[in-house]
């Protein structure tokens, strides 16, 4: 890690080497008015070295000999310059971002871009029944306590990959992989922030986890066609049911109705059935009263007129004696039959 | 101002800026300090930040008082099921006792090589003689225990939800977990390095990966069984489909023949109720009607061609006959 501040042994060198040069440089001056801008020098560097200004999202931590003095906030302030007081600027009020399986190349522009490498490394996981999942997370945090944070730990950027990495393989290493792919990513990341925090507080590394987010979360690339293939499997499931009941509708409610057209049409037949014979019955009924008067007579007349219908219909007919014996009538002979 | 007098002015301040330089020293709040004089260290160390002052001629080495990241060489090991992983480690650490530190280790360097030596053999015994799901699962989880409970649902097939698109392949049972083999490696390390003056916080397994020809098999795995689920899903959607049809078939004759049920239930009373008509009205005198019906049918039933042969002796030609 190198120094962000300033070196104050050089700062210091400088000054002598720029006060002799002066001192030399003036000798054939007046040496009140070479002390004057000597000093006038000095001041206009002290109070340069000695201005800062902290920015609406950060705080800066002032040490004095290396001791930490004061905190700041945002807005410009002074210090004791020649490297008694050193700042440290911090950006605690931004959400910081680590990235794990992937890494955003660039977010200028409307669309960010990512790095088409793949991290494997730090994807692929082992989860609880042996098998392997690609896990690409984020985790996003805060400096919460600037003093914890730089003088706690030394690489607090690494420490904090290092158990995010440790955590979520943790956490996806007591699920299987139908699990973490499907129906347990929330609960992966929760328990995997809250974990992390557990861990970093041991540390008492002064960062707060804002939040942990999983991102894709795939099978690895080798063995994805498999598993595409088992959603197909799914649709088609779905589309060869869904056939089967299309089929049904439209067997099933036609048989109703025609079902329906066999009952009335039953219905209807059986009313016709019994309202012929009530016809039939009332007809009998009226002609029997009247017979009953003169039977005789009208049995006599209803066997003539009868007779009449049913003689007059045929188209031949051939009459013969009783008296005549041993006759044989010839058939389809037409002069036989005039003759007759 | 005055020749005379400026001038050691300025030797004055330049001297007692020299003298400050040598002996005055600052320990920032991360750092820790050790005085030492020819050599051999003076005094306690310095924990306190600020600034110090000390004799010109002692030296003062400096050393970081946080806690410092220590990063493995992955490792490619056998566990104790002859599973050949990479288990890459990573461990914080901090320099405890800054005397025994620089005494046996020097600084952070010689530090670093001897971590590395305690830390991958300890990890190497601890991988090696457990099972690989020890370092993969922590808690003996409930899911363990479910997993038999799950079974008798696989005889039904209908349950095609999320559930049964796990193989139902038992988990491996575990006995300790990743945390406690993490605790292991650090208790083992921790008497290891107490010696240099190095406190070990905390052993993290970051990454255990199957060794590459071992991962290709592990994928070659995946694969198979994932097709296993499609060909269960596919043949599911088979057996509904064989289902529906055969409701179809079910439905179709039920509705057909109770159609067919109800018609001729409808049509038998309604012969019955003529048949008891006409015997009702018929029964006043069969005679007649049998007569009349007769008459009736041959109306009905001779038909149009018929070739007759009739005889006098019949009732309709007596009178051609006989005249009378």
């Amino acid at each position: 890690m190198s120094d962000p501040w300033e070196n104050p042994d050089d700062e210091i060198k400088e000054m002598l080497d720029g006060l002799s040069k002066k001192f030399k440089g003036g000798f054939n001056f007046q040496r009140g008015a070479v002390l004057i801008a000597f000093g006038a020098v000095f001041c206009v560097l002290g109070v340069l070295t000695s201005m800062y200004t902290v920015e609406p999202e950060e705080k800066a931590v002032i040490l004095r000999f290396g001791r930490y003095a004061v905190t700041k906030g945002p807005g410009l302030h002074f210090k004791i310059p020649f490297g008694i007081d050193r700042h440290i600027k911090l950006p605690t009020e931004r959400i910081l971002q680590e990235e794990f399986g992937f890494r955003s190349a660039s977010t200028k522009g409307a669309r960010t871009q990512y790095e088409d490498k793949a991290f494997d490394e730090e994807s692929l996981m082992l989860t609880g029944d042996l098998n392997v999942a690609d896990v690409e997370w984020i985790v996003q945090y805060k400096i919460a306590e600037p003093q914890k944070y730089l003088f706690n730990t030394r690489d607090v950027r690494k420490n904090l990959r290092d158990v995010s990495l440790s955590v979520v393989r943790r956490v996806v290493g007591d699920r299987r992989v139908g699990k973490v792919l499907t129906t347990d990513r929330v609960e992966i990341a929760d328990e995997a922030q809250n974990l992390m925090q557990e861990v970093l507080d041991k540390y008492d590394m002064g960062v707060r986890i804002v939040a942990l987010k999983l991102q894709d979360v795939n099978p690895p690339e080798s063995v994805r066609p498999a598993f595409n293939e088992v959603n197909a499997a799914k649709q088609e499931q779905q589309k060869v049911i869904n056939q089967a009941k299309r089929e049904y509708n439209k067997v099933i409610p036609e048989a109703k109705g025609k079902a329906h057209e066999t009952v009335n049409r039953a219905q209807g037949e059986a009313s016709r059935v019994v309202n012929q014979a009530k016809g039939d019955a009332a007809r009998f009924t009226s002609v029997l009263r009247e017979y009953k008067k003169a039977p005789s007579i009208t049995r006599t007349r209803l066997y003539l007129e009868t007779l009449e219908q049913v003689y007059s219909k045929f188209e031949s007919m051939t009459i013969i004696d009783k008296g005549v014996k041993g006759l044989l009538p010839v058939f389809g002979d037409p002069a036989a039959k005039g003759a007759n | 101002m005055d020749n005379s007098k400026t001038i050691p002015l300025l030797l004055a301040v330049a001297v007692g800026l020299f003298v400050f330089r040598s002996t005055a020293y600052k320990v920032s709040e991360w750092e820790q300090a050790i005085v030492t004089e020819f050599g051999n260290p003076v005094g306690e160390p310095v924990v306190k930040a600020g600034l110090h002052f000390t004799l010109p001629w002692r030296e003062v080495r400096r050393l970081d008082r946080r806690i410092l990241n220590w990063d493995g060489y992955p490792n490619q090991i056998p566990t104790k099921d002859k599973k050949y992983i990479w288990v890459d480690t990573t461990a914080r650490w901090r320099i405890e006792n800054p005397l025994l530190f620089i005494q046996s280790v020097r600084d952070e360097d010689g530090a670093r090589s001897r971590i590395d030596g305690v830390l991958d053999s300890v990890t190497r015994d601890v991988i090696s003689n457990n099972n690989l799901v020890e370092a993969v699962r922590n808690t003996k989880s409930a899911e363990v225990d479910s997993a038999p409970a799950e079974k008798p649902k696989v005889e039904d097939v209908r349950s095609t939800k999320a559930d049964d698109e796990d193989i139902d392949r038992k988990l491996e049972k575990i006995e300790f977990g990743r945390e406690v083999l993490s605790e292991r490696i650090i208790d083992k390390a921790r008497d290891g390095l107490a010696e240099f003056g190095i406190e070990i916080i905390d052993v993290q397994l970051r990454r255990i990966a199957y060794e590459k020809s071992v991962e290709s098999k592990v994928f070659e795995r995946m694969i198979s069984e994932r097709l296993r689920v499609a060909e269960k899903i596919r043949s599911e959607g088979q057996g509904e489909r064989a289902k529906i049809t055969g409701e179809i078939q079910r439905d179709l004759l039920e509705i057909q023949s109770d159609a067919y049920r109800k018609a001729e239930i409808l049509r038998g009373k309604a012969d019955a109720e003529a048949i008891r008509i006409y015997a009702g009205a018929m029964n006043a005198d069969p005679k007649f009607y049998e007569f009349l019906r007769t008459l009736e049918a041959y109306k009905k039933a001779l038909p149009k061609d018929t070739k007759f042969i009739l005889s006098t002796d019949n009732k309709f030609l007596n009178i051609l006959r006989n005249k009378e």
